[in-house]
């Protein structure tokens, strides 16, 4: 049955699925399990088996259907919670709670985020140290693994390690789909360059204090992973800080703008991460001649990536981070993922279906460990 | 002439970018080891205490006492601290005489209650401000006593 989707010239063949499927189901099946398939108890064998048809069902329907951000969202929303709920049981195993306290400091046993990435460039090149109270090569999220993950995800995917990449991204991209209609209908783009600032703000203060002042002060999504203990009147200052953002920015703005607001106007590393989409191989093209600027994707992009002089150039804007939604929601086939160098039109099933893979194949690699791990918390449970 | 160099560098930058994702998780460890030997990967002062520049062995317990902090990003700061650490069976009360900079005249005196978690600090030394940091840790116990800096 031939079908021509709305932007994606896809047959609707389920051999040519599973012929695509099939490499990442052989790669996903060797690095999810490391090679070795001997299971420690039930909970763990069904954990793995649960995780790796979800994500491999994803990455199917994904050819199939010829829909990018639909599955797309899932995995990164399923991503974004089981990393908290494991993250958060892991800190209440090993420490008792989710704060950690002056010792895990002096003792450097905070695990690293790559939120800390901008405010640790100046004083690494000044100082040839790192600001940050972790590990450098050993434990669980150490800072040389989490800088060669995100270094490499954002030369290859550029941005899109915000939509494919990004274990935070996912809270407020989730709850930016639970109403329909958006209640805010008119958002400035101005707050689009926000980041930017904030970027800017949080390189000179963390250079000048040597503190990582956005993960000490502002990161939202401290609220749901681990934030210091409250001692006193300033790391209480702190928790209000943290836990309001979150409220704010993560639930209650995404619900009434369908937009994910976090990501929008504060992420200082999705400022930085924009940068990198010069450099990305893919990139979003609009084919003019094709596009009737019904601007239905100026409104539907979560990022406000996309504004009508974006349209009429015939690409996106430096902020896009490749999700697929607008390629989605065009009716006329006009938006299309793109190889870097090619014009719009140009291989748009090989481009898609790279792209695709690529950052697929990042997304559930660095997402399976913890939804592997949440499952098998949460199947002990039940099994037990 | 143009268009087709354009194709060719895009394609083949798209096949580096999928061979970089391919080799990335297999060879994670290695390429991060690699990264951990480089000058920059090493943390900073301010957080680890610096560098061990003394240490008193007691009877049933060592004192280690570091080099006082006082880097900044470009120049040495005004105001700094120096971290002690006491390794080993931590008493229900430390009572230790402490000589940081290595002149052989006492610079201040801790006395912690480490059951109550209660510390008082004695400045000798007129360099000596106050104690930032009082802290039981995996290893014993860890003051921070922020300190002037005489250069």
């Amino acid at each position: 049955m031939d079908n021509i989707l709305n932007n994606y010239k896809a047959t609707r063949n389920i051999w040519r699925s599973i012929l695509y499927s099939l490499p990442m189901l052989l790669i996903t099946l060797v690095l999810m399990s490391g090679g070795d398939l001997n299971f420690k108890g039930h909970a763990e064998l069904y954990a793995f088996t649960i995780t790796f048809i979800f994500l491999n069902t994803c990455f199917f329907l994904m050819h199939y259907k010829g829909k990018t951000d639909l599955y797309r969202s899932v995995v990164f929303i399923v991503f974004a919670i089981f990393l908290s709920f494991s993250f958060i049981t892991n800190m209440f195993e090993y420490r008792g709670a989710m704060t950690f306290n002056q010792a895990d400091i002096i003792e450097c046993n905070v695990p690293f985020c790559h939120l800390v990435i901008p405010m640790m460039i100046v004083p690494a090149a000044l100082t040839e140290s790192i600001i940050f109270p972790g590990s450098i090569l050993n434990g669980f999220a150490n800072i040389s693994t989490m800088l060669v993950l995100w270094g490499v995800a954002t030369i290859v995917m550029g941005r899109g390690f915000c939509s494919w990449g990004c274990f935070y991204g996912g809270w407020d991209d989730g709850f930016s789909r639970l109403i329909k209609k958006p209640v805010i209908k008119r958002i400035d783009t101005i707050w689009r360059w926000m980041p930017f600032a904030v970027l800017f703000v949080v390189v000179i203060s963390a250079s000048l204090t040597l503190v990582p002042t956005y993960c000490d002060w502002i990161c939202p999504f401290k609220a749901v992973t681990e934030f210091e203990a409250v001692t006193s009147a300033e790391s209480a200052i702190k928790a209000v800080i943290f836990f309001s953002l979150f409220a704010m920015l993560v639930i209650i703005l995404p619900l009434l703008t369908k937009k994910r607001t976090q990501c929008t106007s504060l992420c200082p590393l999705g400022a930085l991460n924009s940068l990198s989409n010069k450099i990305s191989a893919f990139t979003v093209k609009i084919d003019t001649k094709r596009c009737t600027m019904c601007m239905k994707c100026v409104k539907t992009c979560k990022l406000s990536a996309l504004t009508p002089d974006d349209v009429k150039a015939g690409r996106a804007s430096l902020l896009c981070s490749k999700c697929g939604q607008c390629i989605d929601t065009c009716r006329q086939g006009a938006i299309q993922f793109s190889i870097r160098g090619f014009e719009a039109g140009k291989l748009i099933d090989l481009s898609r279906n790279l792209f695709i893979f690529i950052s697929f194949l990042f997304m559930a690699i660095f997402a399976s460990g913890s939804i592997q791990n949440g499952l098998s918390k949460i199947l002990t449970l039940i099994i037990n | 002439m143009m268009r087709y160099i354009k194709y060719t560098l895009g394609t083949i930058w798209a096949a580096i970018a999928l061979i970089l994702i391919l080799i990335l998780f297999p060879g994670l460890r290695t390429i991060s080891e690699g990264l951990s030997k480089a000058p920059f990967m090493k943390i900073h002062p301010m957080y680890t205490g610096g560098e061990i520049i003394d240490s008193v062995k007691k009877s049933n317990r060592t004192i280690y006492i570091h080099r006082p902090v006082f880097n900044g990003l470009i120049k040495e700061r005004m105001l700094g601290f120096v971290q002690i650490d006491w390794h080993g069976n931590i008493p229900n009360v430390i009572n230790d005489t402490i000589d940081y900079n290595k002149d052989t005249i006492p610079d201040f005196i801790i006395n912690i209650d480490t059951r109550n978690n209660i510390t008082d600090l004695k400045k000798i030394s007129a360099y000596v401000y106050d104690c930032g940091v009082s802290t039981q840790t995996s290893f014993g116990w860890v003051i921070r006593v922020n300190v002037v800096n005489i250069k």
